[in-house]
């Protein structure tokens, strides 16, 4: 604590300034009362919503969040231990250890929140040297996290590296240990798209919140901790699935994912927006899984852009009239809260590692969300005007188009399949169109820089793909480095003790073989005589 | 709180109103402090009615002591100590909550709606039913006729004598389930709204009750010493945190001590008369059943209730926020956390005037905020050094905020004596802990080359010696000081506190401390400083445990478990909640085994420590590690004591102090606080830091540029005024002032603004920049030169080539036959002058 406080002055000089203020004509809230919310659930998504929260104090709202994982979030819900859930996957009605999995008698919708990429960040170091840039196809993917892919030199991850192989090294899957939405995300998209790979592993077909852990596979439990374990120095190795917005964080690499054009894309906000819009959103209000989305044509999105494990984060919405925790201030609170995370707070989601919402979702999110103003007419729910949002994926006056998917850059030609691989760094969340097409960023010197200033600006693709390629190819900070021997670590002990040794033989050696000689002759000499 | 400090705190405030703003400001303070303090006397007894008289059986006058109860905040924690009371009996571990209830005369602790003011009406009056407790059992009690003791209460009304009490009428079946052969006394909850709610069971009590809330319990039953005394900080709630409780500017709320005593009985009940079972002092720690009538179980109950002592509280004013509605984009300012307490009292003086723009501040880390910057994709950049530039753009940096970094703690006295608050670190130690250099457990105790090593730092004597009378319970909690996992200045500056200490660097290197404790091999000769903390090992230790062995791990990096924000640290210091992964087990039988979070840790036993901003500490009431810097101790020496050694606890006079030796490095560049410098100074604290908002010096727009410009003008103006109002400058921070010892700052924060403003590049390199807005009067002439005059900018940092590194390879192979071959031929060359001598013998 540090040793005073300032309170009485700051009353004092409050007056003033809030005289001031009012003779400036201030714009003055109308006297909207707010009362502390708090909830818990995913750390998927628990990086935006921090931010969201520390901005949203400055509008006299107090929220607090515990991301606990999404089965927690969705439990402390159902209990009315907490006013809101966060969760990736909605409620299953039984989890995978036979217990109640619903809200109960708790009345709530469903709202999206963010969108975002489940990103797998790994740690393979080739002579000392973090690997930057490497592919992986799905089908490898989900080889691996079933441990049919044990180690990093398997021919399937040469492959997707465009024939380029990495040194023998174990991989070490690295699970989540709570119950996760990240790893519901994951296996609904290994179960409906690797049924094969993924059912004989799991026993049975559908998705876990729980990833089975078997073989060399470390469980950690939250975001956080999965990105400890993998960027540690026990890491080298491991893979693991997260948020794109923790490798982002961390300045980690992230796994370039091969979609079904034939292209390996990064979970940026483009090429997760460019992917939902294939999601199919449950558009009837009736169901109780309103807005809940379908992947099925993310996953088999056909976009050369389309990033296949990009997804939603739903919040658990108290709807009731009579519900237990909510009161008016509560409902206002958590109304405006979500008014300013739907609408201007989608703005920092590129920074962030997330996407925003495209408009549609952030309108039927605004209906969920109006919903807390029907149970309680107390709540103002007035000017809170969906079409004024600072939202980048909104294009004024047309309402229907997803404006971050169209300029969404195309990948780079050392991308696709049998090409590349590129040199640039993952993880580093471009937030320039520019940034995100070209082949090299800033570890590439020159050659990132000429890439960078030969974007098309309307298209977003390279003009002259062919140089963006060589320069790719070109520079220093290869993927998979050719290893230069400088020196080895084992030699300079021995040959340090063998030159010691050398130098005393070399000044010695002569003058006592001589010694010795001599008086071996003489001795010799001496019995001949 | 150090008593010492006091004195110190009241002369450098005095200093600091004079120089924020002469004469109107400076008056308030002391009547100011005097009258928000809280003291009474009160006599407090226990009676039993024996027929013919009522006897005093225990009478004691207790005084309640509080050290500010006006102008409080949400979550603002009070101190509150007393003498005079009874000795407890039977200390709880934890005495919040019902975990509180099994003690003998202990002092309950509570807030409570209204005030003890007879002339006001009944409504604002303090009453048990707006008294707020975190759990049913705490108001209302259902017991067998012997058992319901509060029926012979001799204060009790007749209605609360009755068999079902409380509650008028009493809730039937449907809304509280109830044994009518029992007796019932129902203690409802009157919300600040009106609704009443029965409190008869967990589901009708007020919202903010609920099981696993955000926030722990407040209200407690606290323990008196021998000696009659005891203490407690307790933490106020207001209208935001519990809405049902609802204390505001508006509505007055006190805090209600209520001396057990033990019920005064009407009849010669023998429950009822009951003493307590339990020696004074003594503890229960197994929750054992103790005597109702001196518990704190009837603290309503009339005879107890009488004996209260309460303490009026006043909320303060809550600030105006910001209006959601507003449709302006925000500003973001992107970077350094230990910006987020200033940024969040300073947003609402920009968003609430028109003339004025809408500040944000994101939360990133230093380097990537300053990329974002530099990309043109952030206005402004918060970092706390000078960066590396990737661009050609030349970058100004301003000084914004003087704060810093704090090693945060929470640590109970053996004994529950109550909450350690000072305790004593120095760089070895702290090296000691990032390092994973403490094994936690017998587990870690496995790890190569540490097995000597004392598990925990409240069993290592270095520790002991600083900070003597803790317990020695080793805890995998205090293996480890809680701290970030991505890159920041805050980092990077520990690292240089570190490096420039040298016992720490000795240490860091490899040397044994003088009781034989040695570093984690893994990170034996760090590089430091370091601007993200590395985990760099990865021993996994043997066990027979099932759920270990299933789930193996490096063991000392599931201890240290970082996480990505200061504001996490902060929180988990405050709730004691160690962030240690090494909880292991399952759900049930047929559940695979799985690792997470530790427990809370239980009140008592608390030993937890955190790098947290100066700020955010600040907020929460944390307490601060004194760090040391001086030393007159040889460094291979045993000690016992803190003698020789200085210790420096983060206040304003430290982090100034640690400020007046910043240098300037030139212009466009930030000033450089060397850890060296600091060392030398007996009274500058190293956790300082400068907070500077870093901006393009050309290529903005001319509207960001201005809106930084200002940014800049207001927040090292305005924003500079201490306090808690909107747009002033919260605890946690110094103020950066027009003269004294940050001046120097202030004139380098106007130089700056008005060169983003010109957006001329950098000064000199486009004739002057300084025109139009004027210099603030008191700049050091010559400092605002060495803008202007400058004549060659200076050199562009260029990112070094980044190489491929050559590779570290090994060959076992390589490594034994060439040395061989080359002994082969030294053995061959040795032998050629034989092999003549030889070939001379034959031919003999």
């Amino acid at each position: 604590m540090m040793k005073f406080k300032f309170r009485a002055v700051g009353l004092a000089a409050g007056i003033p300034l809030l005289s001031l203020a009012l003779m400036l004509g201030l714009a003055r809230p109308a006297e909207a009362a707010y009362a502390q919310i708090e909830g818990s659930g995913s750390t998927w998504s628990e990086v935006i919503l921090q931010q969201w929260i520390s901005d949203v104090d400055a509008n006299g709202m107090k929220v607090t969040y515990n991301g606990g994982g999404s089965s927690q979030g969705r439990k402390n819900f159902s209990q009315n231990v907490t006013d809101f859930g966060i969760t990736e996957i909605p409620y299953q009605g039984k989890d995978e250890f036979g217990a109640v999995d619903s809200a109960g008698s708790r009345e709530f919708a469903y709202m999206p929140i963010i969108a975002g990429g489940t990103a797998f960040t790994y740690q393979i170091k080739v002579a000392g040297k973090l690997i930057r840039n490497l592919r992986l196809s799905g089908d490898t993917i989900a080889r691996i996290f079933t441990n049919k892919i044990t180690n990093w030199n398997d021919p399937a991850i040469a492959k997707d590296n465009n024939g380029r192989k990495l040194p023998s090294l174990q991989i070490f899957p690295v699970l989540r240990s709570d119950g996760s939405g990240t790893t519901a995300q994951f296996t609904t998209w290994l179960d409906k798209v690797y049924p094969s790979i993924w059912r004989p592993f799991f026993g049975r077909s559908g998705l876990t919140s729980y990833f089975p852990q078997k073989g060399k596979a470390i469980g950690a439990a939250g975001s956080d901790q999965v990105m400890n374990t993998i960027s540690g120095a026990a890491g080298n190795g491991t893979i693991g699935y997260v948020e794109y917005s923790y490798p982002v964080n961390k300045k980690y690499p992230v796994v370039k994912v091969l979609n079904k054009a034939g292209y390996f894309v990064e979970p940026t906000q483009y090429n997760v927006a460019v992917a939902l819009t294939k999601a199919r959103i449950n558009q009837d209000t009736h169901s109780d899984k309103y807005l809940t989305s379908i992947l099925d044509g993310v996953y088999n999105a056909t976009d050369p852009r389309a990033y296949p494990l990009s997804s939603y984060s739903y919040m658990l919405l108290p709807t009731g009239k009579k519900d237990r925790r909510m009161t008016t201030a509560k409902r206002q609170t958590l109304t405006d809260f979500m008014f300013y995370s739907l609408c201007e707070g989608q703005g920092k989601a590129g920074a962030y590692g997330y996407s925003p919402l495209p408009l549609n979702l952030v309108q039927a999110g605004f209906n969920q969300l109006k919903k807390l103003s029907v149970a309680d007419p107390n709540v103002d729910f007035r000017n809170r005007d969906v079409s004024k949002c600072n939202n980048p994926t909104f294009v004024k006056g047309d309402l229907s188009r997803n404006h971050l998917a169209e300029i969404a850059p195309k990948p780079a030609a050392c991308d696709a399949f049998k090409a590349g691989p590129c040199t640039n760094a993952t993880g580093t969340a471009p937030t320039t169109t520019a940034q995100a097409t070209s082949g090299s960023t800033s570890a590439g010197g020159a050659a990132g820089a000429a890439a960078a200033g030969s974007v098309d600006p309307e298209t977003g693709q390279v003009i002259g793909s062919s140089t963006g390629e060589t320069g790719a190819t070109g520079q220093g900070s290869v993927a998979i480095p050719t290893e230069l021997l400088a020196a080895r670590a084992d030699d300079t002990k021995v040959f340090g003790l063998l030159a010691v040794g050398e130098l005393l033989a070399i000044v010695l050696a002569p003058g006592l073989c001589a010694v010795y000689f001599q008086r071996r002759s003489n001795r010799r000499r001496s019995s001949w005589s | 709180m150090v008593m010492n400090a006091t004195r110190t705190r009241a002369v450098i405030f005095t200093l600091i109103c004079g120089l924020v703003s002469a004469g109107a400001v400076g008056s308030v303070n002391a009547s100011a402090a005097n009258k928000d303090t809280f003291s009474k006397t009160k006599t407090v007894t226990r009676e039993f009615d024996n027929g013919s008289s009522v006897d005093v059986v225990d009478s004691r006058d207790v005084t309640v002591r509080v050290d500010h109860t006006q102008n409080l905040r949400g979550r603002e924690r009070v101190h509150i100590d007393w003498s005079g009371a009874r000795p407890s009996a039977g200390r709880a571990s934890d005495p919040y909550g019902e975990n509180g209830l099994s003690q003998e005369y202990p002092v309950v602790v509570m807030q409570c709606r209204g005030l003890d003011d007879s002339t006001l009406s009944p409504a604002k009056q303090l009453s048990p039913k707006t008294c707020w407790t975190s759990t049913r059992q705490q108001r209302s009690q259902t017991a067998t006729t012997r058992q319901a003791i509060w029926r012979h209460d001799l204060y009790a009304t007749d209605a609360d004598k009755a068999q079902k009490s409380g509650l008028d009428p009493f809730p039937d079946n449907t809304t509280c389930t109830d044994v009518a052969s029992f007796s019932t006394h129902l203690t409802p909850f009157e919300a600040a709204g009106g609704k009443a709610y029965p409190a008869c069971s967990g589901d009708t009590m007020p919202p903010e009750s609920a099981v696993g809330a955000a926030f722990p319990p407040a209200e407690l039953s606290a323990f008196t010493d021998l000696q009659g005394k005891g203490a407690v900080n307790f933490e106020v709630r207001s209208k935001t945190e519990n809405e049902s409780l609802g204390c505001s500017d508006k509505v007055a709320c006190s805090i209600v001590v209520i001396p057990i005593m033990g019920l005064s009985c009407v009849d010669a009940d023998r429950e009822c008369r009951k003493a307590g079972r339990m020696s004074a002092g003594s503890s229960n720690f197994a929750n054992d059943g103790v005597d109702a009538a001196v518990s704190p179980v009837y603290w309503w109950s009339a005879s107890n209730w009488r004996n209260r002592i309460s303490v009026p509280l006043s909320f303060g004013l809550a600030p105006d926020a910001c209006d959601v509605l507003d449709k302006r984009p925000p500003t973001a300012f992107y970077g350094s956390e230990l910006m987020s307490q200033a940024a969040l009292q300073w947003s609402p003086a920009y968003c609430l005037r028109k003339d004025r723009f809408k500040f944000q501040h994101n939360r990133l880390p230093d380097d990537a905020a300053f990329v974002l910057m530099e990309k043109g994709e952030a206005a402004a950049a918060f970092v706390s050094g000078n960066r590396e530039r990737s661009t050609d753009a030349p970058v100004g940096y301003a000084p914004t905020a003087v704060t810093g970094f704090e090693v945060s703690y929470i640590v109970d006295k053996p004994d529950n004596a109550g909450e350690v608050n000072n305790l004593k670190l120095n760089a070895r130690l702290i090296a000691k802990l990032l390092t994973q250099s403490y094994p936690g457990s017998s587990l870690g105790a496995q790890h190569p080359g540490m097995a000597n090593n004392p598990l925990s730092i409240n069993l290592d004597p270095e520790f002991k010696a600083l900070n003597p009378g803790l317990d020695s319970i080793s805890r995998e909690a205090a293996a480890t000081v809680l701290s970030l996992s991505g890159s920041s200045d805050v980092i990077k500056t520990l690292g240089e506190y570190m490096v420039n200490d040298p016992e720490a660097k000795a240490f860091i290197a490899g040397d044994s401390d003088p009781w034989g404790m040695v570093i984690n091999p893994t990170y034996k000769a760090l590089r430091l400083p370091l601007d993200e903390w590395p985990l760099l090992d990865t021993f996994v230790p043997t066990t027979a445990l099932e759920c270990q062995k299933q789930n193996p791990a490096a063991y000392l990096g599931q201890i240290a478990a970082p996480v990505n924000s200061l504001r996490k640290i902060a929180e988990a210091v405050l709730d004691a909640w160690p962030n240690v992964q090494t909880k292991c087990d399952r759900a049930s039988s047929s559940d695979p085994f799985k690792v997470g979070r530790v427990e809370r840790q239980g009140i008592g036993s608390r030993m937890m420590l955190g790098i947290t901003s100066m700020g955010d500490a600040e907020r929460f009431g944390l307490h601060a590690a004194g760090l040391q810097t001086k030393s007159t101790v040889p460094i291979d020496a045993k000690f016992t004591s803190a003698a020789g050694r200085t210790f420096i606890e983060p206040t304003n006079a430290s982090v100034q102090a640690a400020i007046e030796s910043a240098k300037s490095l030139g212009a466009s560049r930030a000033f450089a606080i060397s850890q060296a410098d600091l060392r030398k100074s007996p009274k500058a604290y190293p956790g300082s830091m400068i907070v500077y908002t870093a901006a393009r010096l050309s290529g903005m727009s001319r509207a960001d540029a201005s809106k930084v410009a200002s940014f800049i003008r207001i927040s090292t103006t305005e924003g500079q005024k201490p306090g808690s109002g909107n747009g002033q400058l919260p605890d946690g921070y110094v103020p950066i002032l027009k003269s004294g010892t940050t001046a120097p700052l202030f004139a380098a924060a106007q130089r700056v603004a008005n060169e983003i403003e010109a957006q001329g590049g950098l000064p000199g390199s486009r004739g002057p920049s300084n025109t139009g807005a004027a210099v603030a009067p008191g700049v050091d002439a010559a400092a605002a030169d060495n803008g202007t005059g400058k004549t060659s900018p200076t050199t562009p940092v260029n990112d070094p080539d980044q190489m491929a590194l050559t590779a570290a390879h090994n060959s076992a192979p390589a490594g034994v036959m060439l040395p061989l071959i080359v002994i082969i031929a030294l053995i061959a060359g040795l032998l050629s002058p034989a092999t003549r001598i030889i070939a001379r013998g034959r031919r003999r």
